[in-house]
């Protein structure tokens, strides 16, 4: 690769970017268009900075949520107040980059992490729509949505962060193809348990 | 991690900046300095969601195929299963003929009401409590910002930005979505409001509410809306259908009625509709609605009726009836 003399950031800012950028059309373009029951679809840019920051770390779940959110705000079917998104998603990176330390003491963390996420980030943009007195963020819309939503969210969560963890991983595996060095990290620590952790 | 100060720095750094990204543009309203962001939203992303849609659109029609086929076998008892496989086939082999014929209708619809139209097809849609899509037009297709919205079937809604390549539509059933409409057949006209994200009433059967202004006016279920028409034909041009009346609320002392409307528009499985880039010459009144639904069929036409024209075979089913009624 080119930047193999730091391998760690520009690496993982780009691959970042490029989950994101997947992540966003993939919801707007296929999610956000299937006819599930109760009109309500899984939020996977949610899921994916969930997944991001709890690979990276919270200084990167921060900044990666912040761009998501930014990027959620602008993509063209939206019709909110701009900056919505990037204010909930950027608390969201950071939560979640908190219990990326606890992580490696517990196996159950990324599944909590997730499923607390995502009702957060729910609830936390209804909030700020009900702030704004967005008509759209009515008590009885968001009373209906928001347990859908967490609902779809946490049944879509293992798939999302599967597919994250698989991208990240192959990175590291094309950068720097040792295998040892997968443990050196808390992310290939979260690899290891998630892939053990699923029996629970 | 190890640098929780410098975490914290940029976590509150990046929160002042939202902070002020929401204020900036809930302020400006309109007219907020931050569209242009937005407009570099649709330039960027636009191309690559039309692209996206392009590989998307057989995987979503086969989940479309695939869910919709246990609501059919529901609703339609008496198609014969051999039917029902040969349809799912159709629509899975020739996607391209359904949406012809989609197209078909839609220009039929647009002939009937003299509407100008440009044909799109919705290729995203919006995210959260927002009940909005993208199309694949924009700009250089001739659609601007206010333009309504329609499919074969009726009112999709209205465009509310617009890219190079692409345009965002507010439907109908937006919470934030309000249209002039006016019952058939008389002049009562209200306000149709959306009820939120894809019809979250009734287990979304009736994603749109109806206000009448004239709380006397006469009111039946069953009674269908057309768009009254704005001023200067924009944002909403007049005599598109809207729907059908399908419950009315009990008074509650209020100064309007409201009514619980079912759509012609199929909002769930939005495919491909038109822009009206221009109105009609004149108000089409109540031309565009379909034919009023016949009354139910009896299960097998008898043999001998099979020849005389419809109109006909109603009468007579209506004088049998009377008749029975009578004896």
């Amino acid at each position: 690769m080119l930047n193999a003399p730091e391998p760690s950031a520009t690496g993982r800012h780009l691959t970042a970017a490029l989950v994101l950028v997947v992540a966003l059309v993939l919801q707007v373009s296929v999610a956000n268009r299937l006819p599930l029951p109760g009109g309500v679809t899984p939020d996977l840019v949610l899921l994916t900075v969930v997944a991001l920051a709890l690979v990276y770390g919270s200084l990167t779940g921060v900044v990666v949520g912040f761009c998501a959110g930014l990027a959620s705000d602008i993509i063209p079917p939206a019709d909110h107040t701009i900056g919505r998104y990037a204010l909930v998603y950027c608390l969201i990176g950071y939560l979640c980059g908190m219990a990326a330390t606890e992580m490696d003491r517990r196996s159950v963390v990324p599944f909590v992490a997730v499923a607390v996420g995502a009702l957060a980030g729910t609830l936390l943009y209804a909030i700020t729509g009900m702030l704004l007195g967005d008509p759209r963020a009515s008590w009885t819309i968001v009373a209906r949505m928001v347990p859908l939503q967490v609902f779809y969210d946490v049944v879509a969560s293992p798939f999302v962060v599967w597919a994250v963890l698989r991208v990240t991983r192959r990175y590291e595996r094309a950068d720097k193809g040792a295998r040892h060095d997968r443990f050196t990290l808390p992310a290939a620590k979260y690899r290891a348990m998630s892939s053990r952790g699923t029996g629970l | 991690m190890n640098d929780t100060r410098r975490t914290r720095a940029v976590l509150g750094v990046l929160i002042v900046a939202a902070l002020v990204l929401i204020t900036v543009d809930y302020r400006g309203g309109e007219n907020s300095p931050l569209r242009g962001l937005r407009d570099v939203g649709a330039a960027v992303f636009g191309p690559v969601e039309r692209a996206s849609a392009a590989v998307v659109r057989p995987v979503g029609n086969a989940f479309d195929a695939i869910t919709d086929a246990p609501d059919q076998r529901r609703r339609a008892e008496r198609l014969e299963r051999e039917n029902q496989r040969l349809r799912e086939q159709v629509r899975a082999n020739a996607l391209d003929a359904g949406r012809s014929k989609q197209l078909d209708q839609l220009l039929h619809t647009a002939g009937i009401g003299g509407y100008k139209i440009v044909a799109a097809q919705v290729i995203s849609a919006g995210q959260g409590f927002e009940d909005t899509v993208t199309l694949d037009v924009g700009s250089s297709s001739g659609i601007r910002r206010d333009m309504t919205v329609m499919s074969a079937a009726g009112l999709v809604g209205r465009v509310t930005r617009v890219g190079p390549a692409t345009a965002t539509v507010l439907l109908a059933t937006d919470a934030a979505s309000s249209v002039g409409a006016r019952l058939e057949d008389s002049k009562e006209i209200g306000i149709v409001q959306g009820r939120g994200r894809r019809g979250l009433g009734d287990g979304g059967s009736t994603p749109i509410k109806f206000q009448l202004l004239d709380a006397n006016a006469p009111l039946r279920v069953g009674q269908r809306l057309v768009t009254l028409g704005s001023q200067g034909d924009s944002p909403y041009v007049p005599g598109v259908p809207i729907g059908t009346v399908e419950r009315i609320d009990r008074p509650e002392g209020g100064l309007s009625r409201a009514a619980m409307v079912r759509p012609f528009v199929r909002f769930t499985s939005l495919d491909v509709v038109a822009v009206v880039v221009a109105p009609p010459k004149s108000d089409p009144r109540d031309a565009v609605l379909p034919p009023r639904p016949a009354p139910p069929p009896t299960a097998a036409p008898s043999p001998g009726a099979s020849g005389t024209p419809a109109p006909h075979r109603q009468q007579g089913k209506k004088q049998k009836a009377k008749r029975k009624t009578e004896g």
